[in-house]
């Protein structure tokens, strides 16, 4: 009885040990009887009589085995783990060095990937917060130009005759602005007005009372609903909201209901009142400011919507063809409507970027890795001829790469924690659409686990396989003490990709930063930039109520720009204070359709439209607006004088081609036209070309109309410095405007330089995420870098993001290709250095 | 007239009478039944139906191991051996048993 070393091998299949077993003992009590004298016949079967039921004791020992060997395997799998991850462990203790590097590099891709994974999942994966979200669905009108927002008549037909469904509802475009004094400080809150149905569209549930219903859908309706967050800062969370008034541009509002603070749609509002239907019908109707949001019916399609409302737009058109000529209904899901094409190719662009830095941190660390193993074939040799089957041999070095991942992984968690919180503050604001949030959660945690994982997988495979390739005796007959044979071609493929992919990274960043570039040098049209502006507004007071209030006629408002106006231009250290509307650059405009006297006659709503603009006389020179002909508005152009009007370039070559611009008189809707007849203006000079948006190719026809002679309940007051920096002059300007009237809110208060930077925020966010990421790239190359270097590819999806840069930009790609070579030489010197320093003897000595 | 696996013996005694066997060495099957049927003068007789279901449950529980090793006849065999956790089980049986015996003799035996 010794044990041997052959019982290792001695496996042998449960039925067969249970047999063999038992077979063996019944042969030992035979002998034994048999050698007590008994007939070895009548041993064996007695023997067998006193076994019993020999079958049923087979059973229950095979029965029993297999539980046993079901146990055991698991036992021991668990062990093994154990050990193989304590020896993972033991060798990375080993070899600081190789896991710093390894760590951080898993922890820069795997944090950068779960930072953009969080942009992502809140723009483009998570659902709105929303009762079936995928229901609802924002509708457009299209036109020849393109889509556009939906006229209050168009809305009232549409919601009245479709059948798909089962709620339409209308929102205005943009946040307004209201005044409050919810706490006793005047202050401007974003707003928005919404038809009464809006909440129940999109199934919302206030915190406290109700939300509007079609009781609340008249002329008079006084009601408002507010965000939980302006209850809880503003009115300081109390109990009693439901009985609270609060002024909205001076008018009192009882407060119905508080909805959830994460509840944003289209715009930020912490305020929302009621848009009556009633107007809608009537010749005020056809302006287009309105979103609108529906929920399709149960069981209805998306397609069958669309065919219903084709129906009723072709059926508009035909009652109404003055407005409603070529004009469709387009519809789109509500939540690719809130993310917008912007938001969604910059988080594609980012997803696709941070995934290449991720293969790059790959490809490195498998790099490493096949280092390493090249180094460790003796040990791995010696461990299979010591019997740890090939599969061992894998699991061992997969473990090994799991323990690695998983370590750069919970770096990458904090990294991308970090990332996160930081971000809110680099994000340009307006990016990310109201309502949506970043932040590390569950998701993005599961998000690092599973690419952790995966990269594990992925930087693991390749060493194993390398590993698994050895013999024993093919090591020991090569004599060599490292032989880099195995896995070198891998590894020189591996930085071929890696030069390739960051060639590629490296050429999207450069023709964003070219784009940048180009937008910087962005002719605004305005040459000023050391100009402060405000905006200051003069609510319309409903004039059906008892005090009216100075601003319920034109001329108060007029007044009150004028005495500003001249008590702003009279502060020391001004040299010229001017009211205007939208600011060159900063994107908004209102618009009205423009018709010149002499032009073919059209219906008003189908003229083309030109950008309004409502300034004072000193407008031009303040912002350095050359007139090219003509004059400048002057103290001629108050209210009861002739209507005038000033264009610009693109307005002359729409409407005035190959006429003398002076005296031709524009047929042009004002602000104050209400249901009169259209204003008839006279122009009487030509100033330059003034952009509204940054990436504006050709720019938009402008008519400048004196405020004096349609005031507006809102303008842009800009005032430029005599000397020094103009923001300096802004607490003595509002000091001016409270002289005027103390409770006229200032808000927006920017220097043109800042709105010109601000328009041009998102191309420089992007610009610079994606050149961070190609120097990241970079480092991650250079690691791998020795010697080699890769052609470029160039991606067609970057050409969206250029403007003003052709996509073969020569200047960016001398720089890519002088970069890269530069990082090519360095990666090659160090090397060449190190061999430089070694001794010629110790180096024969190696081979 | 000697006690008989499994009613003769309570329950639980033939695991620490196979445990205690194995503090030895290593034995196959049939070399346990031997060994507890001539060191109790064969006063306990080991069925062979009580016997290895016994063994695999042991095992399974860890308190064996067995492995294929050479029997005396140079053929291979089972050879059941004693773990860390079938000795302490072994230990512990034994108190019990200990403080049993001594409380059904304080009974049984009494004057």
């Amino acid at each position: 009885m010794k044990r041997s070393l052959r019982s290792w091998l001695w496996r042998v299949p449960l039925d067969q040990e249970v047999d063999e077993e038992l077979a063996f003992h019944s042969e030992m009590r035979t002998r034994e009887l048999v050698e007590k004298g008994i007939d070895p016949r009548i041993a064996r079967e007695m023997v067998l009589a006193r076994i019993g039921d020999a079958q049923r004791l087979k059973r229950t020992c095979v029965d029993l085995g297999r539980k046993r060997d079901r146990e055991m395997r698991l036992t021991q799998w668990l062990e093994e783990l154990r050990d193989d991850v304590k020896f993972a462990m033991r060798q990375l203790r080993m070899s600081p060095g190789f896991t710093f590097v390894a760590t951080l590099t898993l922890a820069l891709g795997i944090g950068a990937n779960s930072a953009i994974f969080a942009l992502a999942d809140a723009t483009l994966i998570r659902p709105l917060p929303f009762a079936q979200p995928k229901r609802l669905t924002m509708l457009w009108e299209t036109n020849p130009q393109g889509r556009s927002t939906v006229a209050p008549f168009e809305f009232v037909a549409w919601s009245e005759r479709n059948r798909s469904f089962g709620m339409m509802a209308a929102v205005t475009a943009a946040s307004s602005r209201a005044t409050t004094d919810a706490d006793g400080i005047g202050e401007e809150l974003d707003s928005q007005m919404v038809t009464a149905r809006f909440f129940d569209v999109l199934g919302v549930t206030p915190v406290v009372g109700r939300t509007f219903g079609s009781q609340d859908d008249r002329p008079d309706s006084n009601v408002v609903v507010i965000g939980e967050g302006f209850w809880r800062t503003r009115l300081g969370g109390d109990p009693n909201v439901l009985r609270r008034l609060i002024t909205l541009d001076g008018q009192p509002f009882s407060v119905i209901g508080v909805v959830p603070a994460g509840f944003q749609v289209i715009a930020k509002s912490d305020v929302w009142t009621v848009l009556n239907t009633s107007f809608m019908r009537s010749s005020a109707g056809v302006a287009h400011f309105l979103r609108v949001v529906g929920r399709l019916a149960p069981g209805i399609t998306r397609e069958q919507a669309q065919t219903d409302m084709d129906g009723i737009a072709a059926a508009i058109a035909r009652e109404r063809p003055e407005i409603n000529r070529d004009r469709g209904i387009a519809l789109q899901p509500l939540q690719e409507a809130l993310v917008g094409r912007d938001l969604r190719l910059t988080s594609f662009l980012l997803l696709g970027v941070v995934g290449f830095v991720l293969l790059m941190c790959c490809g490195n660390v498998a790099n490493l890795l096949l280092a390493r193993t090249a180094v460790r074939r003796r040990e791995l040799a010696v461990r299979s001829a010591l019997g740890a089957g090939r599969r061992r041999v894998v699991r061992q070095l997969l473990t090994e790469s799991l323990v690695l991942a998983l370590l750069g992984g919970a770096a990458g968690a904090a990294v991308g924690v970090a990332i996160v919180k930081v971000a809110p503050a680099l994000i340009p604001t307006g990016l990310l659409p109201a309502g949506v949030t970043l932040a590390f959660d569950g998701r993005v945690l599961m998000f690092c686990a599973v690419t952790a994982f995966v990269v594990a997988i992925a930087f693991g495979v390749a060493p194993a396989r390398q590993a698994t390739g050895i013999s024993l005796v093919e090591l020991m007959m090569s004599g060599s003490r490292t032989s880099s044979a195995h896995g070198s071609g891998l590894r020189r493929a591996l930085t071929v990709v890696q030069v390739a992919v960051s060639v590629l990274l490296l050429c999207g960043a450069g023709l964003l930063l070219r784009t940048l570039f180009v937008l910087e040098d962005i002719d605004s049209g305005s040459r000023a930039t050391n100009v402060l502006s405000m905006e200051v507004s003069v609510p319309f007071a409903n004039p059906g109520l008892p005090s009216p209030g100075p601003y319920a006629t034109e001329e108060g408002r007029a007044n009150f720009y004028d005495a500003v106006e001249r008590e702003v231009a009279a502060l020391p250290g001004v040299k010229s204070a001017a009211w205007g509307g939208a600011l060159p650059l900063d994107g908004g405009w209102i618009g009205m359709p423009a018709h010149v006297e002499g032009e073919s006659p059209q219906p008003e709503g189908l003229r083309p439209i030109a950008s309004y603009e409502l300034v004072s006389a000193p407008y031009f020179r303040t912002l350095d607006i050359p007139l090219l002909v003509g004059r400048h508005f002057d103290e001629r152009d108050i209210a009861a004088s002739a209507s005038v009007c000033i264009v610009d370039e693109a307005f002359i070559r729409l409407h005035l081609r190959g006429r003398n611009p002076i005296g031709a008189r524009v047929v042009v809707r004002g602000m104050n036209t209400g249901g009169r007849p259209l204003p008839v203006r006279e122009i009487v000079g030509v100033v330059a070309q003034v952009r509204q948006r940054p990436d504006e190719l050709e720019g938009r026809p402008h008519v400048y109309v004196p405020l004096a002679q349609d005031p507006a309940p809102r303008a842009s007051l800009v005032v430029q410095p005599a000397v020094g920096s103009a923001a300096a002059l802004a607490p003595a300007i509002r000091a001016a405007v409270a002289r005027i009237d103390r409770e006229r809110p200032v808000a927006n208060v920017r220097t043109l330089a800042e709105i010109g930077a601000q328009a041009t925020s998102r191309p420089r966010f992007r610009a610079v995420l994606v050149g961070t990421f190609a120097a990241l790239a970079l480092a991650l190359a250079l690691v791998g870098v020795f010697g080699l270097i890769g052609y470029a590819v160039l991606s067609r999806s970057i050409r969206s993001f250029l403007f003003g840069v052709p996509p073969l930009d020569v200047v960016t790609f001398i720089s890519v290709a002088v970069v890269l070579g530069l990082s090519a030489a360095l990666a090659t010197a160090i090397p060449a250095m190190r061999a430089a320093r070694v001794d010629p003897v110790e180096a024969f000595r190696n081979e | 007239m000697p006690f008989k696996t499994p009613n003769a013996l309570l329950h639980g005694t033939l695991d620490a009478l196979i445990l205690k066997t194995l503090v030895s060495g290593p034995r196959h099957g049939y070399a346990i039944a031997k060994f507890i049927e001539d060191a109790s003068d064969e006063s306990v007789v080991v069925e062979e139906g009580s016997l290895y279901p016994a063994l695999y449950r042991m095992e399974r529980r860890g308190w064996l191991e067995a492995e294929w090793g050479e029997s005396e006849l140079g053929r291979r065999a089972k050879l059941y051996r004693l773990t860390r956790e079938g000795r302490a089980q072994l230990n512990a049986e034994t108190a019990a048993w200990r403080q049993f015996a001594a409380g059904v003799s304080k009974i049984l035996l009494a004057q």
